[in-house]
């Protein structure tokens, strides 16, 4: 407990910081609520005014696509993960967590999960309960399905931590601005990953090549899982063995680049 | 007169200025160029990617045809590339050099401050990829749409970027004044304003909800960043007087982000700024 | 320390109120939830109804304890801010309402901030200068070269700032300052950081530049050591109000006559002496401090020459930094015990109002209300 007692505290100075500056924060949800209601419009537009005659799969039902397009807003935390290191490494701060007395992953996981907890309860919360008045069923495929999602979901949330010390630690390692990085991965997540556009809606079978990818196992993957439009036998293992494989290279990345990575920035 | 033209001669001579300099930023350090430039085609792809995917998935959107997906698609990203070009260097993110306290170094220039911003943020060469992305879409798009590409048309059509321009920036400085009263909370809120603009503005608004439409119109005007001008561009909206319908709308987001900006701007002079971080600041 | 000066301020603030608003945070996750419908706000008066002049050609240092006012002060006489009440006319400007006309004839120069550009050449930036302040190009040329010989520019003026050291960087931005050829000058804290050669260096072109161009400079510093070698009039600020306005000599007579006396001993123990504190000892050298308008160095040598055979006696004026600390500490301490008993003499801590006659002791305000 002793051991444990700094992580929760890192976890609940982030949790209640999160007001710390007053209600403009509820601004930005309020921008990501927009973000939702128009994108759900958008799959209605698509799939509904598709003709009577249209013969091709689209690879999902609008129901599920609906789903799956509320979910990825919920979870979007979870699918696309970003650590205060990139915060870090642009005021020249990452020196500072060096000299603290817990591991950097421990460290910036535990600010990450106390963030978490105040956006869940004050976002991804009451966008579940408000699903019904959007028109969306909010629940996964099956009570399996559910379970399913959150190991899928941890793996998924696991392996976006290590992306993001991969990337992160890639910038510190060729001497980049943080930001260039950032805007790598982002565009990287945007077409990859099938956060916004599922990886099904791809054409020329763009979406069966990116599923094997670690981007899809960050967003994809679980969403799939949720929706029950993936099959959970070959997606869960896939995300495991990315996280078994993209962790070493995030270790490898940060400790022979160490010094540089702790004097970045500022 | 004359003044106006000593003042377009200012001007000018400051855009000029501020053209080298950017040319010499991008070109100090290779590695710095190459990976700016790599970064830059990156975030263009990944705006347009999803909308030209999904019309080439299913032969257009709604009522779009690919072609004038494209055109769409080009219209937002040119007009991204017009407002990186003029307005690069936070001067866009005004909300950073607000909540940063870095408009104290806007205050110490002897030039009325909408000089400074019009011009201190002028990066032609760091705008240029994603403006020539932009401008080569909208020629594909014009290429495969029965646009009547008449002078008249191509005049609408620049007015309506240039309008379209207006509108999302007096929306950045509307929303980035909140700065002036909560510093610290409000430095990124720019960030978020302009990732909701930029992420809306690709996608066809046709299908939201009138209330919604209404709201994307009005309050967080992302249906003027793209989608209203070209439907009427496009002749897809059939009452013919909406091609000025985003200029005129400009002109009121211009008016309102104007008197929010001074209230702010009064209020900064009173409060001063308490914090000062160099991020960004000829950076 | 001369300073050439010529009769009409420059520089004229009158009745000078500046408060800004605070909000109160807690620590805890609810009272942080609390304050986001019911803000604690605090008002802080950083000026209290200062008066202040400056005439063309002085050189002013404006000191005073961490949170005093002095970078208010700054703020509000370079147009950054404007005064919550009274009035700041600077050569006859209002520097808020004029501000465009006005920043043209000034230079400012913040310590801890850049105007370079960070990763283009100094020459870029000074460039930058010439087309911005619409600087003519012959002036620009001759000012160019001025300040590339005054502050030695020249082996660094084709690199960038971020590969510069914070002395060189402090330079360059001097000699931005000093482009257009200012009429004033505001320094704020321009040596923070810098080592003792990179401040005499910043400090001797600053004196060369009064001598030389009746440049009026007022400078804030925490290096009393410093001001006193640059400025002829010290203003002290203490919780927004003038506590003293006056030159060094007379600050360190109204402070206290302490003087420090060395005497040198045969022996390792320290000669106790009636009316002067003992502040070290080492080696049969011991250091004392004492106040020679109660006691005459005579009278110690007397004691000590009882006590111990006497080598060696040096005495000197304790340093300005010392004499400074006594009084930031006595404000303290008196702030703290709300004493009205202060000796004939001392610089009192700002709680009277009196009318500002020239060349004597001003004190400030202690007006109980804020939030103006």
């Amino acid at each position: 407990m002793a051991a444990t007692r700094k992580y929760l505290k890192t976890a609940e100075m982030a949790f209640s910081a999160f007001f710390s500056d007053g209600p403009l924060v509820l601004l930005d949800y309020l921008m990501r609520l927009l973000r939702v209601m128009i994108l759900l419009a958008l799959w209605r537009l698509v799939l509904d005014s598709r003709g009577a005659g249209a013969t091709d799969d689209p690879g999902l039902s609008l129901g599920a696509l609906l789903t799956y397009t509320l979910i990825a807003q919920v979870f979007a935390p979870q699918l696309d993960v970003t650590t205060r290191i990139e915060d870090a490494m642009w005021e020249g701060t990452l020196t500072g967590r060096f000299l603290q007395p817990m591991g950097l992953v421990a460290n910036f996981t535990s600010e990450l999960l106390g963030t978490w907890a105040m956006v869940f309860l004050t976002f991804s919360a009451p966008l579940l309960l408000l699903a019904p008045a959007l028109g969306v069923d909010p629940r996964p495929a099956s009570p399996l399905h559910g379970l399913l999602f959150v190991a899928s979901l941890a793996l998924a949330a696991t392996l976006g931590v290590a992306v993001d010390f991969i990337f992160c630690g890639i910038a510190g390692a060729i001497g980049q601005n943080i930001w260039l990085i950032k805007y790598v991965r982002t565009g990287l997540m945007t077409i990859l990953s099938g956060v916004l556009l599922p990886l099904q809606f791809l054409p020329w079978g763009l979406g069966d090549v990116f599923a094997w990818l670690p981007f899809a196992s960050m967003a994809s993957a679980p969403l799939r899982v949720y929706t029950g439009t993936g099959d959970a036998a070959w997606l869960i293992p896939l995300q495991a063995a990315w996280c078994v494989a993209l962790w070493p290279v995030a270790s490898w990345i940060w400790s022979a680049n160490r010094e540089r990575l702790a004097f970045h920035g500022g | 007169m004359a003044a106006s033209v000593a003042g377009a001669h200012r001007l000018v001579r400051r855009w000029l200025f501020f053209g080298r300099l950017d040319a010499l930023w991008m070109i100090r350090d290779l590695g710095s160029f190459a990976g700016y430039a790599f970064s830059e085609g990156l975030k263009v792809l990944a705006a347009i990617a999803t909308m030209l995917l999904l019309s080439e998935r299913f032969d257009g959107v709604g009522p779009w045809t690919q072609p004038q997906v494209v055109f769409l698609l080009g219209f937002a990203v040119t007009a991204n590339g017009m407002i990186d070009d003029l307005f690069g260097y936070n001067v866009a993110y005004i909300s950073r050099r607000i909540g940063r306290g870095q408009l104290d170094h806007v205050l110490m220039q002897p030039q009325p401050m909408p000089l400074t911003l019009l011009t201190e943020g002028f990066s032609p060469a760091a705008g240029l990829p994603v403006l020539g992305t932009g401008l080569l879409l909208l020629a594909w798009g014009i290429g495969g749409t029965a646009a009547p590409a008449s002078p008249l048309w191509f005049a609408l059509l620049a007015l309506n970027l240039g309008a379209s321009c207006v509108v999302i920036l007096a929306f950045a400085y509307a929303v980035g004044s909140l700065a002036f009263w909560a510093p610290r909370a409000a430095e990124e809120i720019n960030s978020s304003s302009w990732s909701l603009i930029t992420q809306l503005r690709a996608f066809p608004l046709d299908g939201v909800r009138p209330a919604l439409l209404g709201g994307l119109l009005s309050v967080v005007p992302a249906g003027f960043a793209a989608w209203y001008p070209c439907r009427a561009l496009l002749g897809l909206d059939h009452w013919r007087p909406s091609v000025v319908v985003t200029p005129l709308a400009a002109v009121a987001f211009a008016l309102v982000a104007l008197w929010i900006f001074r209230t702010g701007m009064a209020h900064y002079l009173d409060t001063g700024s308490q914090r000062y971080l160099s991020y960004g600041h000829r950076r | 320390m001369a300073t050439v000066a010529s009769a009409a301020p420059l520089i004229s603030l009158v009745g000078v109120w500046k408060t800004y608003r605070q909000r109160q945070r807690s620590e805890s996750f609810f009272g942080q939830l609390r304050s986001l419908f019911r803000p604690e706000i605090k008002h802080v008066a950083a000026l209290r109804g200062v008066d202040l002049t400056v005439a063309r050609g002085e050189i002013v240092a404006y000191a005073g304890p961490n949170g005093a006012g002095k970078s208010t002060t700054v703020k509000l006489c370079a147009g950054l801010l404007a005064p919550t009440r009274g009035t700041v006319r600077v050569m006859g400007f209002d520097p808020v309402k004029e501000r465009v006309r006005f920043v043209s004839r000034i230079g400012v120069v913040f310590g801890q901030r850049t105007e370079l550009y960070w990763d283009l050449p100094v020459a870029s930036s000074f460039e930058w200068k010439r087309v911005v302040w619409d600087v003519p190009r012959e002036r620009y040329e001759r000012m160019r070269g001025f300040v590339r010989e005054l502050l030695a520019l020249d082996d660094f003026f084709h690199t960038a700032p971020r590969e510069l050291s914070l002395g060189q960087r402090m330079r360059a931005d001097l000699g931005l300052a000093l482009l257009h050829e200012p009429e004033i000058l505001f320094l704020d804290e321009p040596t923070l950081g810098l080592d003792v050669l990179a401040k005499r260096n910043i400090l001797s072109c600053i004196k060369d530049l009064n001598r030389e161009r009746h440049l009026t400079v007022l400078v804030t510093s925490h290096d009393m050591a410093e001001l006193e070698q640059l400025a002829g009039r010290i203003v002290m600020i203490h919780r927004g109000s003038i506590a003293f306005d006056g030159d060094f000599g007379r600050l360190r007579r109204e402070a206290a006559a302490r003087r420090v006396l060395t005497l040198e001993t045969g022996g390792a123990t320290a000669p106790s002496l009636n009316g002067a504190e003992l502040v070290g000892s080492e080696g049969g050298r011991h250091e004392y401090v004492f106040d020679a308008s109660r006691v005459t160095i005579a009278a110690l040598l007397d004691q000590a020459a009882a006590q111990a055979r006497v080598l060696d006696v040096e005495t000197h004026q304790l340093p300005i930094d010392d004499v400074i600390a006594g009084i930031y500490e006595r404000w303290l301490n008196d702030a703290t015990r709300g004493s009205e008993d202060v000796a004939a003499g001392e610089v009192r801590p700002p709680r009277q109002q009196e009318a500002r006659v020239a060349g004597q002791v001003q004190v400030g305000d202690g007006h109980q209300q804020d939030g103006e």
